[in-house]
Order: structure tokens, then sequence, then C-alpha cells
């Protein structure tokens, strides 16, 4: 982020609010992306169901029937969840780039996930915890800690930029924490591939859990919205923010742990599922620009509809079975991840 | 006046003799002290393996004989690892612990190999297979192979040099940009490709049926423990032939420390011999990665290892032992290790490599050589 060098014509406050008639588009888009996913997930499966079928179950939800049931406990539940979960991750990664000034930021690649799974096989082979609100204290705590020692280490490296030292002290991070993970199952095949299913972040089986995941991603999701004014501030530069009015510290410590929350809820209700978060946050951006106002809850529809998308083609892609959806997001995502990386501006000497 | 003049003319005179005297003396000096600097290093450098080489030895017996051999009479021992005998001290030594060990010796020997070469080709300690993902698109190959083709002969380690050729060549385009190669988004795009691998590896996970189950588990996390005598011949040879490279490479990758300007000056085909050790690299790994998964972070240790041990000349071939005694090291404490054990090789690799990593990170100084 560039400062005015002269002190006499500061920078504008805040960038310019996009026109009113993109703005306009945006949203409209973004709600048809949103239902066009909502429904494709709930349509689309390894079952076949008819349209006019799903119309009639849903119009009678006390309905006998397999379908029905199908539709009910599966299929929407677990929609619902991924939409959850893909808002919760996409603010998430936003908040990360904003915080950062990074653009490869996001708790996936910055190993947070990680950091949030490691605690969460601790409590269950030790303190005997289950379900999602078990998880989710856990999953945040080790959030909270891992991100902390992500920064430490990767504000202090000699790698070039400081983009680059805060990936690379994400892998790092990433390889002690899976190790760590690895070393603690390893004894018990059956926690051992349990874990290693759970550790590959996916939706299937977990609709159970959406009505426990829900009151903590949503209060993350509330606490973030109010935040694009103090991130815009922020992405002006600590002097400049300063100048303005905004206790620099205390912003920042606010947005990383709204960004930890949000990354916790979702680790705790579907396991860890990287690039979400990063593609997520840069759509947001080139749809509205800079003014975190509008792109910060523009993030949260991106991720949810990328996360429900990426997980309605994964039921789809192979005949029996399907793939997780985070190996679809790291399929989506990682191209992404390349061309940032090829920027030119990201790799400074 | 003119008698001074001449006074003056033989005094300089005489003063520049002396100068040139000094001067070839200083050579004559400095040439001994280089020469002498050079037999040190040889010196030390030959004590420095021969110390290796008696650890490994250690190692060797220490993964051969620890761990409940009681019932296993102790003049069988010796015979047994060489397949002299029957029964139960066959079984166990030979057929067990004997392939075990050779496979984790010989595998890190390949991970330090290749560590090295990539290190000292992109002059960067972080340009290493497992960092720029070599290593995850070589287990991506084999761990294909392995569950959908498993009846092909070296079937996994030809797979296992697909992968990893296709992988660099891939992070090779994808990083250039303005006509060179940056070390850091050789990294990154590194980073971002082993992404997909693993990405791909645990949906194979995932689909694999019971007995793939165990075979998927390598590769996520690298481990010798179903290590055969197949496998250590396939380490073996790949050894021998990678080293064999590499020693025929060894007086390009020297001038092409210099720069490549003066490399082109000596006489070296500096784009011939870059692609070369980039093709040696990325097979030795490869050829790891397909017998024992991958054991994470050894090739990024041994290079500046060996660099601290024996300065920068020297340190590709010495890496080699490193990596040997880091792969066995940790295999052995991964067995017998208190508490921990047993667990797989690769997991005390990361615990041990990833917090040296960090330290690489922050202590690196700018422009430093590996």
């Amino acid at each position: 982020m560039k400062q005015s060098a002269s002190p006499a014509a500061p920078p504008a406050p805040v960038p310019a609010r996009p026109r009113a008639s993109r703005g306009t588009v945006v949203v409209v888009l973004a709600g048809l992306m949103l239902a066009a996913v909502t429904i494709a997930s709930i349509g689309l499966g390894a079952r076949d169901i008819s349209p006019l079928e799903i119309v009639r179950i849903l119009l009678h939800p006390g309905a006998e029937g397999y379908n029905g049931d199908v539709l009910w406990t599966e299929r929407i539940p677990r929609t619902l969840l991924g939409l959850t979960v893909g808002a919760a991750l996409g603010a998430s990664g936003l908040i990360m780039q904003a915080l950062t000034m990074n653009p490869l930021a996001e708790p996936g690649v910055l190993g947070v996930q990680q950091g949030a799974a490691v605690f969460v096989v601790l409590g269950i082979l030790f303190l005997d915890t289950s379900g999602v609100q078990g998880y989710f204290w856990m999953a945040l705590t080790g959030s909270a800690v891992t991100a902390v020692l992500v920064f430490l280490i990767g504000t202090r490296t000699n790698a070039g930029s400081s983009t680059i030292g805060l990936v690379l002290a994400g892998v790092a991070v990433a390889a002690v924490m899976s190790s760590l993970i690895t070393l603690l199952v390893v004894r018990d095949e059956a926690v051992y591939a349990h874990l290693r299913f759970w550790s590959v972040g996916q939706l299937t089986g977990r609709g159970q859990f959406l009505g426990q995941a829900i009151p903590f991603a949503l209060t993350g999701l509330l606490l973030a919205l109010p935040l694009g004014r103090t991130l815009n501030l922020l992405s002006l530069g600590d002097e400049t923010a300063r100048g303005l009015g905004v206790r620099v510290e205390r912003a920042r410590l606010a947005g990383a742990a709204v960004a930890v929350l949000l990354c916790a809820a979702a680790t705790a209700a579907v396991g860890p599922v990287a690039f979400v978060g990063l593609v997520a946050g840069h759509a947001a951006r080139m749809l509205v620009g800079t003014d975190h106002r509008w792109s910060l809850p523009l993030s949260m529809v991106c991720g949810a509809v990328l996360l429900v998308g990426a997980d309605t083609a994964g039921r789809l892609v192979i005949d029996h079975g399907e793939v997780q959806v985070s190996v679809m997001t790291a399929f989506v995502g990682t191209p992404f991840f390349v061309w940032l990386a090829r920027r030119r501006d990201l790799v400074r000497m | 006046m003119p008698q001074t003049h001449v006074q003056r003319a033989d005094r300089a005179r005489s003063l520049g003799q002396a100068s040139q005297d000094t001067a070839a003396e200083l050579k004559a000096a400095t040439a001994a002290r280089l020469r002498a600097a050079h037999r040190a290093g040889r010196r030390r450098a030959r004590l420095v393996t021969c110390v290796l080489v008696l650890v490994l030895l250690a190692l060797l017996v220490a993964s051969v004989l620890l761990g409940g051999v009681r019932r296993i009479p102790a003049g069988d021992i010796l015979p047994a690892a060489f397949g002299m005998r029957t029964g139960l001290a066959d079984y166990v030594i030979f057929r067990i612990r004997m392939p075990r060990a050779l496979a984790a010796l010989l595998a890190g020997a390949l991970f330090g190999l290749s560590g090295a070469l990539y290190q000292r080709l992109v002059r960067n300690p972080l340009a290493t297979p497992d960092m720029i993902g070599i290593s995850a698109g070589a287990g991506a190959g084999a761990t294909t192979v392995l569950l959908f083709a498993p009846a092909v002969p070296f079937g996994t380690s030809l797979a296992g040099i697909g992968g990893a050729f296709v992988l660099v060549a891939a992070v090779l385009a994808l990083s250039r940009r303005g006509g060179g190669v940056d070390t850091y988004r050789l990294v990154l795009v590194g980073i971002g490709l082993s992404a997909v691998c693993t990405a791909y590896v645990n949906y194979l996970f995932t689909v694999a049926g019971q007995h793939g189950i165990a075979q998927v588990m390598r590769w996520l996390v690298g481990s010798v423990n179903d290590a055969t005598w197949e496998g250590v011949s396939t380490l073996a040879g790949a050894l021998a032939v990678c080293g064999l490279c590499t020693a025929l490479l060894g007086r390009s990758l020297g001038s092409m420390a210099l720069g490549d300007q003066l490399a082109l000056g000596l006489g070296t085909r500096v784009g011939a011999a870059r692609i070369a050790t980039l093709l040696v690299g990325a097979a030795a790994a490869a050829l790891a990665t397909s017998v024992t998964g991958p054991i994470g972070f050894v090739s990024l240790i041994s290079g500046p290892i060996a660099v601290r041990l024996v300065g920068t000349d020297r340190s590709v071939a010495l890496a080699v032992p490193i990596g040997a005694v880091i792969v066995l090291g940790a295999d052995v404490l991964a067995q017998h290790g208190p508490v921990i054990s047993p667990v797989p090789t690769g997991v005390l690799t990361a615990l041990l490599g990833a917090p040296y990593f960090v330290w690489l990170i922050l202590r690196r100084r700018q422009g430093a050589t590996p």
C-alpha cells in the first residue's frame, strides 16, 4: 500500500464507493449465483430426483417417502452447512488478506486450519471432545495459537518480501501440525483412518452438525460485517490510519480475532478446506473494488457460492461416490494461487 | 642536481625491484595458502566423510539389532543379514529389517543428493524437490499406478519419474516470467502445484479399497515400513546412476557457481548442464519418493548442513551421506524412540526439519548462497 509522501495532500480517506448502477448489478448477480448453486445443490446428486418431485417435497415437508428423507435429512442441511461454511471461509480470507496486506493470505495456505485440526485431535484423544460445539472451542484455540505463531515467524523472515515469508511460515507450520496429527493418532488404525477422513475437508455426512455449527458461524459473520470501515482505514497504512483516529493495534487485533473465529467455526464443522478464502476474497475485490464495506459481504457470498458449487460438482464428476469438497477447491484454487504468484508485483527481492 | 637525479632513479629502480619481489613473494604465499586451504578442506571433507560412514554403520547395526532379537541366536545375526540363514532369523533380519534399513539409507542419500543439486543450481536453500513440488508430483504418479495398475513391472518408479518430470516442467514454465526464473516464484508455484498433487492423493485415499489404503497412506506420510529388496535394488540402482551423472556434471556445476558469463567463458554449456542437473535431481527425488513416499525436509536440510561442515565446493557429495544419516537415524528413532514409536519416518523428519526450515527463513541473509 502506498502512502502519500506529502503531508499536505493526504490520500482520500476511503476508496470511492462503486457507482450505484454497478453496485446493483453486482448485488443482483451475486443473488442469482447464490440461488443457482443452492438450487443445484438441492436438486443434483447421486440419486436422481425429478424437479417436480423436489418442488412437491418442499411444499409438503411432512410427506413420507425415501426421496423426502434424502432431501430433508441430507441435501438441504448439507447445502445450508455449505453456504454457512463457505461464507465464513470467504470472509476470513478477505480479512486476513486485508490485515496482512498479503494477496496470498488465507486460512488454509497459512496453516491456521491445520493448527485448528491439531487441537481438535487433541480434544478427541485426551478430553473426550465430540460434536461441533466441543470441536469449535478446540479449533478456536488451535487457530488462534497457529495464527499468532505463523504471523510472528512470517513477519520476521528474510525471504525477500513479507508476502512470501508469511506463506513459507505457513507451509512450515502446516507441516509440523500435520506431523503432530499423525504422531498423535498413528497407533490406532481405526482412529487414524477416521481422522484422515476428517482431515480431508468435506461436507458428506456433516448435515447433522448444521444446528451446532450455525451459532458460531453466524456470530462470526455478524461480527465481521461492521469491520469494513476499519479495514478500509487500516489499508491506508498505519500512520495514516492513526492520523485518522484509528487505534491501529486494537483494530488489527479485533479483525484478526474475527478472522480466526470464522476459520475455527468452519474448520470445526467440516475439516480443513483450503483456497476458498483466497479465491473468494479476490473475486469480491475484482467485482466491487477495494472498498471493504462492499467487498466483505460479497466475499461471504463468493465463498458460499464457491464451496456449494464445488461440493455439487464433486458429487457429479464421478459415477459412484463423490470427490470431497476440499479436493475440488484445491483443483479450482491452485490455478488461481499460481496466477497470483506469477503477478509482477508479488515477488519483490 | 643530475647526481641527485641519478640517485633518485637508482633508488626508484631498487624500490621497483623490491616491490616486484614482494609482489612475487605475495603471489607465491597466496598460492601456497590457497593450496594449504584446499588441502585442509580436502582433509576436513575426508574426516567428515569417515565420521559419517561410521555413524551410518552404527545406525545400520542398531536398526538391524534393536528390538527383540533375543530369540535369534547371536551367531545367526550376521549370516542372516546376508541371507545365509533360514526360518525366523531369515525372516526377521533378512526379509524385514535389512531392506528397511537399506531403503532408509539409500532413500536418504537420494533425497540429500537431489536437494543439494537443486540448492546448488538455483543458489537458494529453499529450492529443494519437496519445496518446489517435485516429490508431490512423484507421489501422485506413483500412487496412481500403484492403485490402478499394480502389476506393471517398475510401474511405480516409472510413474514417479514421469510425475516428477511433468511437475518440474510445469513449475519451471509457470514460474518463468520476463525471461528469468525467480526462486521465490519457483517456490510459490511449487507450493501451489503440490497442493493439487496432495489433494489428488487425498482423494485416492478415500476411494482406495481396504488393501490400497495402506499403500496410499505411505504417500501421505513417507515411511519405509514395507520396504522390500526390490525397492532396495531400485534405490541402489538409482543412487548409482544419479551419483555417476552428478560426478560427470561436477565440473559444470563448479563453473556455473561463478555465474553464467564466466561459466560460458570456461567452456561450460550452461543451458545443457542446467537441464541435465534439473533432470538428475528430479529423477533422484522421484525414485526415492516412489519407494518410500515423501520423506519431507530431508533434501532441504542435508545441503545446508553439508555446506556448514565442508564449505560449498564439496557440499553436493557430502549431502549424500548426510541425507542417509538423517533418514536412517529418523527411522531408528521412529521405530524405537521412547514414547513416540512406532511412527512413520516422515513424521519425524518433518518434526525435525520444519523448525530448521523456520530457522533458515528467519536467519538467512539476502543473497547468501547455500
